[in-house]
């Protein structure tokens, strides 16, 4: 009521004032008391405040500039009296005009105003549709559908409703929040499946339904793809017109199965790389399993024959123990592959001397090591909180990489360091550094570099996991190439840390 | 066998190598060890081996290659050692002239019967295509064109006897389809197995005692076929 009272009184004051400026002019400026004339300026005023303002206050004008022409324009002058019979048809013809042309004038503004108010929510409908088309993020596309709802049309609260196998699935926006009851989403629901006829009257299609919730009006309108209904759209706060209501739940129940469609195909994605990782990792053991297989049975078979020699003997078991080894490592790797894809690996966080996770991981592969001579540089006094086992095995597998890519003999420098944001291991090496076409791929599972061809045996395994393991406490591990050759591995893990307390 | 021979293995995995060049030298073989492609080439060149090993997954050069160019050069017998999982490898090694194949994981004496066949056919060159073939109870006379079991003569048609004669001259050696193809029904016929299928299945009723378990004309699975002179059981 207050903006009425704020926007409506000047034009009834206005077109009063006008009124009386006609008659002051007429009557005290040019001193006319010609009743056509004042009738026509009359008739002009009373259009112009018809075509600009509402039809009430083009009535109230039309009356009061009938009581000027009669008072001041009509013998006897200064009387509502009127003496000649002419006069009365005069007048009353004047105020029909009056009526007939606000009357008039006003529809074509409201059509005109009906006009605007329709591009309006075209424009709104059309942002709408850009706003969901841009939308490929399908995990987050209904909840932001319904953001987008109610933020293109002004609403107070927008809600998508969609029916699940027992309950509704409410993605809802806007200032307000509003508890819908599922009986009422249910009933109107079923309304809209059970009838699709389009009624003229209201220009809407049928299942239109208004509930009074919380003293707001809240709208529900039905989503149909095609002639299907696939659920609701709930809408309160500002009025929308019916046939609006209608496009833009068309356009809802576009974007809906638009977004259900990005989360099938999303999920087919997902199961073909699912796919391409299990013949990836299927390649990649029936290459690694062969080799040590092949040479543990024939190595086997040659220590039984009679031909063998002490030396040889010697020879074909540390092959045999090294080759299982290898399995035994292949084997890890699986089991740490599969946990890392099923989420479960559990941490277990204590405080620790970095130089512990150094020779942890050194344990676990001295195999590959015995070729290298490890420098290990260590001004840590720190003590820091983190998962042990995962942060060595992590390094192992780093260290590993760094060791199988190079020369043996080669060095590989261990730096380990503790700040305020944790624990820093980079491991460098001096090896021919990693080819910029790798780089980006370096901790993708089963990626092999593409220089280092068949000559470096691997699972291409060791990497995704050391990527994974430490992902599971929130740490992370990247690689660069040195500017004077070799490549350098870090190692972040975020962890507190505090500084040794000397213990007699 | 007059003199030792002299085998060439090439393989680039070291514990392959660790394993098998012991057992062969047992064997009172004379074995070289290289671990690539063009070591391989260049010692083929050199120092002619009696027989090379050749392991299909070598890191500089395709074994595949490898093995062309050896043939291109010299009918020195090839037994390609496989890992991959793939039959097309091997069927294109065989098809470029290597005398057969190992896969990976393989047990020692299957590779020393292969190394075996293949240095047989090597020291005596013509393979026995003359005079007669007696493998457990099957003879084979070439020269008059007739199979017998035991003593009882067995009506084959030219083609069955092509085909017999054929992977018999061949004994214990795999032939691939194409190469069995192409020598009964010639090049036009390479890519259509049914024909060798059929001809085959014909072939096992006569002279197979159980054609369901073949004793004399064993499958190599997607590769061939390969006539066993001994029984397997035996």
């Amino acid at each position: 009521m207050a903006s009425f009272w704020r926007r409506e009184p000047p034009a009834v004051v206005l077109a009063l004032a006008a009124v009386v400026a006609t008659t002051a002019s007429l009557r005290l400026g040019l001193r006319l008391t010609n009743p056509t004339t004042a009738a026509l300026l009359f008739l002009l005023v009373i259009l112009i405040t018809a075509a600009t303002s509402r039809l009430w206050v083009a009535i109230v004008t039309s009356v009061a500039a009938d009581l000027c022409l009669n008072y001041f324009f009509m013998p006897p002058f200064g009387t509502l009296t009127i003496a000649d019979p002419q006069n009365w048809v005069a007048l009353f013809v004047f105020f029909a005009v009056g009526l007939i042309g606000s009357q008039l004038s006003a529809a074509v503004r409201d059509r005109e105003q009906e006009a605007s108010a329709r591009r309006d929510e075209l424009g709104r409908l059309f942002d709408l549709s850009r706003d969901v088309l841009l939308t490929t993020d399908s995990t987050e596309a209904i909840r932001q559908l319904a953001r987008f709802v109610a933020r293109r049309f002004d609403l107070d609260f927008a809600a998508v409703c969609l029916p699940r196998a027992q309950q509704w699935d409410i993605y809802e926006a806007g200032a307000r929040s509003i508890t819908l009851d599922p009986r009422e989403l249910v009933q109107a629901f079923a309304g809209a499946e059970s009838a699709l006829e389009f009624d003229a009257r209201a220009r809407t299609y049928a299942g239109h339904r208004t509930i009074p919730i919380d003293g707001e009006e809240v709208r529900l309108i039905p989503l149909r793809f095609g002639t299907k209904a696939i659920g609701l759209l709930a809408a309160a706060g500002r009025p929308v017109e019916p046939d609006t209501l209608d496009a833009l739940a068309g356009v809802v129940a576009i974007a809906v199965e638009r977004a259900q469609f990005l989360e099938e195909r999303k999920a087919a994605e997902v199961a073909r790389r699912g796919e391409e990782l299990k013949s990836a990792l299927l390649a990649s053991l029936s290459h690694d399993l062969k080799t040590p297989l092949t040479a543990i049975r024939v190595a086997a078979s040659n220590l039984k024959a009679a031909w063998i020699r002490e030396h040889d003997r010697e020879e074909q078991s540390d092959l045999i123990l090294a080759e299982v080894e290898r399995l035994n490592r292949l084997f890890q790797n699986i089991l740490e592959m599969a946990r890392i894809d099923a989420g479960s690996i559990p941490t277990d966080v204590r405080w620790v001397h970095p130089a512990e996770i150094f020779e942890a991981a050194r344990d676990q592969i001295e195999h590959t090591l015995k070729h290298h001579r490890i420098v290990v540089e260590d001004g840590s006094d720190r003590l820091v909180r983190l998962d042990p086992r995962l942060t060595a095995s992590a390094l192992a597998h780093v260290l590993e990489n760094a060791a199988q890519y190079t020369q043996p003999k080669s060095p590989i420098d261990v730096n380990i360091s503790v700040s305020t944001d944790g624990l820093t291991i980079s491991v460098r090496d001096h090896g021919p550094g990693i080819s910029p076409r790798d780089l980006p791929h370096l901790f993708d599972r089963f990626y092999r570099g593409t220089q280092a061809g068949q000559r470096v045996s691997g699972t291409g395994m060791g990497l995704s996991i050391a990527r994974g393991m430490l992902a599971a406490e929130g740490g992370r591990v990247w690689a660069d190439n040195c500017a004077d050759g070799g490549a350098q591995f870090t190692i972040v893990v975020p962890a507190e840390s505090k500084v040794m307390t000397e213990q007699v | 066998m007059s003199r030792t021979a002299r085998i060439l293995l090439v393989d680039d995995e070291v514990p392959i190598q660790r394993a098998v060049a012991p057992l062969l030298r047992a064997r009172g073989y004379d074995v070289e060890v290289v671990g690539t492609g063009t070591a391989a080439l260049e010692s083929e060149r050199t120092r002619p081996p009696d027989l090379i090993v050749l392991d299909l997954g070598l890191p500089d050069v395709e074994g595949t290659e490898v093995c062309r160019r050896i043939r291109a050069e010299s009918a020195v017998p090839i037994v390609v050692l496989s890992a991959r999982g793939g039959e097309t490898d091997k069927v294109a090694a065989l098809d470029l002239g290597a005398d057969d194949y190992v896969t990976k994981p393989f047990g020692p004496e299957e590779l020393l019967a292969r190394i075996r066949v293949a240095l047989r056919r090597e020291f005596s060159p013509d393979g026995a295509p003359y005079g007669r073939l007696r493998a457990g109870d099957l003879t084979i006379d070439y020269d008059r064109r007739r199979v017998l079991m035991g003593d009882v003569e067995i009506r084959l048609t030219p083609k069955e006897f092509e085909l017999l004669a054929l992977l018999a001259r061949s004994a214990d050696r795999v032939l691939t389809h194409r190469a069995i193809l192409k020598a009964i029904w010639g090049a036009n016929a390479v890519d259509q197995p049914e024909h060798l299928w059929v001809l085959m299945a014909q072939l096992r009723k006569k002279i197979e005692p159980d054609p369901s378990h073949p004793r004399y004309l064993l499958s190599e699975p997607w590769v061939g076929y390969r006539f066993a002179s001994e029984s397997a059981e035996g």
